[in-house]
């Protein structure tokens, strides 16, 4: 069995069956039933459209997917440091490049897991189920990449601080800056400021592209666009990871 | 030569952590890595293991330069770094069976329980490691630094935390795996470690190897007495010329301590009383080894 899968494996086995990887599971759970309840429960919100709702409730699994990727690469690198664990996969034969390979498969099943649990509240909130398939291929095509980018990202900031914590606030920060067009509302997206902070801004790019695909039920292929936006961000974070994890203990 | 680095120096940021380290470690060896914290033991362990980047000089390990193919280096060495992790929800099969296939080697649970034997380590199957003690955790460090077969085993500090009687089962666990040809270089600050287990010393100081030898060797070249305090059943001789290399520092009732001269094994010593008409009944260490070495070198070197 190769070195990467050995790793990515032992990475899955860590979220399912170490305390800690259960308490983000149970806790990303617990967050996606606080809003589907909202959604469906809150008199004025119950009041959105049936796609509004699907629509929302795709953009709040991408970003806790991306909250939960960015513990997760924080964790297997700095959490491993702080640990001292990650000295004794260093001193093994596989690669500094396996080594990200293996900790990203981790992300990919953290993400597949998340993406998982999300499937029934999204069948939930959809009370006519119209909009679900075109929101799990949206969630699934434009949110993956923006998820691995942030994981990513968050390894590459681990690798390069000193502290787990300091490198965890940063990709937090970055998260909440990434995620603030999406809260602030469309006045402040129509500036020029915001039109082109949209342009660049991967999370923008999947929300807008669950917008067309869920709301105004465009065709997936219409969005080659942002689809391209989100894997060149997943590039330059993967690129991010490797040239950091390359530094490690050097 | 298993190791073989020679005039290596290295810097971590703008720091100049090693200035002119020297070490050779051959086949079925035990190398003692000493000195005082700080020195830059585990910096020279870093950098023969290809996680840092040396400055000057030049490293060989099993015939490779780390700064080239580390991998394969790593692939035929067993480390047990001071900095010793575990993780915690694992049980120690699954943990030694995870490292086995990252050294791409498929263990069988029987080889697995086999080098947890070895060690002296039987949890509970199902026991996770993170309920096991100090000296548990040791022992399966070293047990996963010896998962890959390794012909090279670089240990950092590795009784700490062990108590006597599992110090004594790792010294000879230690031994046995120098028999059969493991070169082994012992990175520690326990001289009692040292003395019981290594064939050569290296001392390390402020970055630089100030001594490397036998422990002979080392006592002769810093011109170190070794002390001894003999227990005497009945008066010393009144002869005219006493034993040659061996000096009387002072006599405490039925007790003589003594001085062997630089160089002078303790059996040569100990016939030259006996002839000389000395009534031994038994002889200790009293200091002047290896601690006294290491004191003393040390100290002139932070001076």
């Amino acid at each position: 069995m190769s070195p990467v899968v050995v790793l990515a494996r032992k990475e899955a086995g860590e979220l399912v069956l170490s305390p800690r990887g259960i308490a983000w599971l149970l806790a990303m759970a617990a967050a996606l039933s606080v809003f589907g309840l909202l959604l469906v429960g809150n008199t004025e919100l119950s009041l959105l459209d049936n796609a509004q709702v699907v629509y929302d409730m795709a953009g709040i699994v991408t970003a806790l997917g991306a909250l939960l990727a960015v513990v997760v690469g924080n964790d297997s690198i700095a959490g491993e440091r702080e640990r001292g664990s990650l000295m004794a996969l260093l001193l093994t034969p596989i690669s500094r490049a396996g080594l990200v390979t293996g900790k990203m498969g981790g992300l990919v099943i953290a993400w597949v897991l998340m993406f998982l649990i999300a499937v029934p509240y999204l069948w939930a909130v959809g009370s006519t189920g119209q909009n679900l398939v075109a929101a799990i291929l949206g969630v699934a095509l434009f949110g993956t990449p923006v998820v691995l980018s942030f994981g990513l990202f968050a390894m590459g900031l681990a690798a390069r601080l000193g502290s787990s914590r300091s490198s965890l606030i940063a990709t937090l920060i970055a998260l909440l800056v990434s995620g603030s067009p999406v809260v602030l509302g469309p006045s402040l997206r129509q500036s020029a400021i915001g039109r082109m902070f949209d342009a660049i801004n991967p999370f923008s790019g999947a929300v807008n592209a669950f917008d067309s695909v869920i709301i105004d039920s465009q065709p997936i292929a219409a969005q080659a666009g942002r689809l391209g936006l989100t894997i060149v961000w997943l590039a330059l974070a993967t690129w991010f990871a490797y040239s950091g994890v390359r530094r490690l203990a050097r | 030569m298993l190791i073989d680095i020679r005039s290596l120096s290295l810097k971590v940021g703008d720091h100049q952590i090693l200035h002119d380290v020297h070490l050779a470690l051959n086949a079925g060896e035990i190398y003692g890595l000493v000195g005082p914290n700080g020195a830059g033991k585990t910096t020279t362990i870093a950098a023969a293991m290809g996680l840092l980047n040396r400055e000057g000089g030049t490293i060989s390990v099993l015939g490779d330069d780390p700064g080239i193919d580390a991998r394969s280096i790593r692939a035929r060495c067993g480390v047990l770094p001071e900095q010793n992790g575990f993780y915690d929800w694992m049980n120690a099969a699954d943990y030694l069976g995870f490292f086995a296939r990252l050294y791409a080697f498929e263990r069988t649970l029987r080889e697995i329980q086999e080098r947890l034997t070895q060690v002296g380590l039987e949890p509970h199957p199902r026991q996770t490691i993170g309920t096991f003690s100090r000296g548990m955790r040791q022992r399966l460090g070293l047990a996963r630094a010896l998962i890959g077969n390794p012909e090279l085993l670089v240990l950092d500090e590795p009784t700490n935390g062990l108590d006597p009687r599992g110090r004594r089962e790792i010294h000879n666990v230690l031994i046995e795996l120098s028999r059969r040809g493991v070169g082994i270089l012992l990175c520690t600050h326990l001289l009692d470690d040292v003395d019981r287990l290594c064939h050569r010393i290296g001392l390390i100081v402020h970055g630089r190897t100030v001594a490397e030898g036998t422990l002979a060797e080392l006592i002769q070249k810093a011109d170190k007495r070794t002390r001894f305090r003999v227990r005497l059943g009945g008066p010393l001789p009144k002869a005219e010329r006493g034993p040659s290399h061996v000096s009387i520092v002072a006599e405490q009732g039925d007790w003589a301590v003594v001085d062997l001269d630089p160089g002078t094994a303790p059996a040569v010593a100990w016939r030259e009383l006996l002839l000389a008409g000395w009534p031994v009944v038994e002889i200790h260490a009293a200091g002047g080894g290896l601690e006294d070495l290491y004191l003393s070198l040390t100290e002139d070197k932070a001076a």
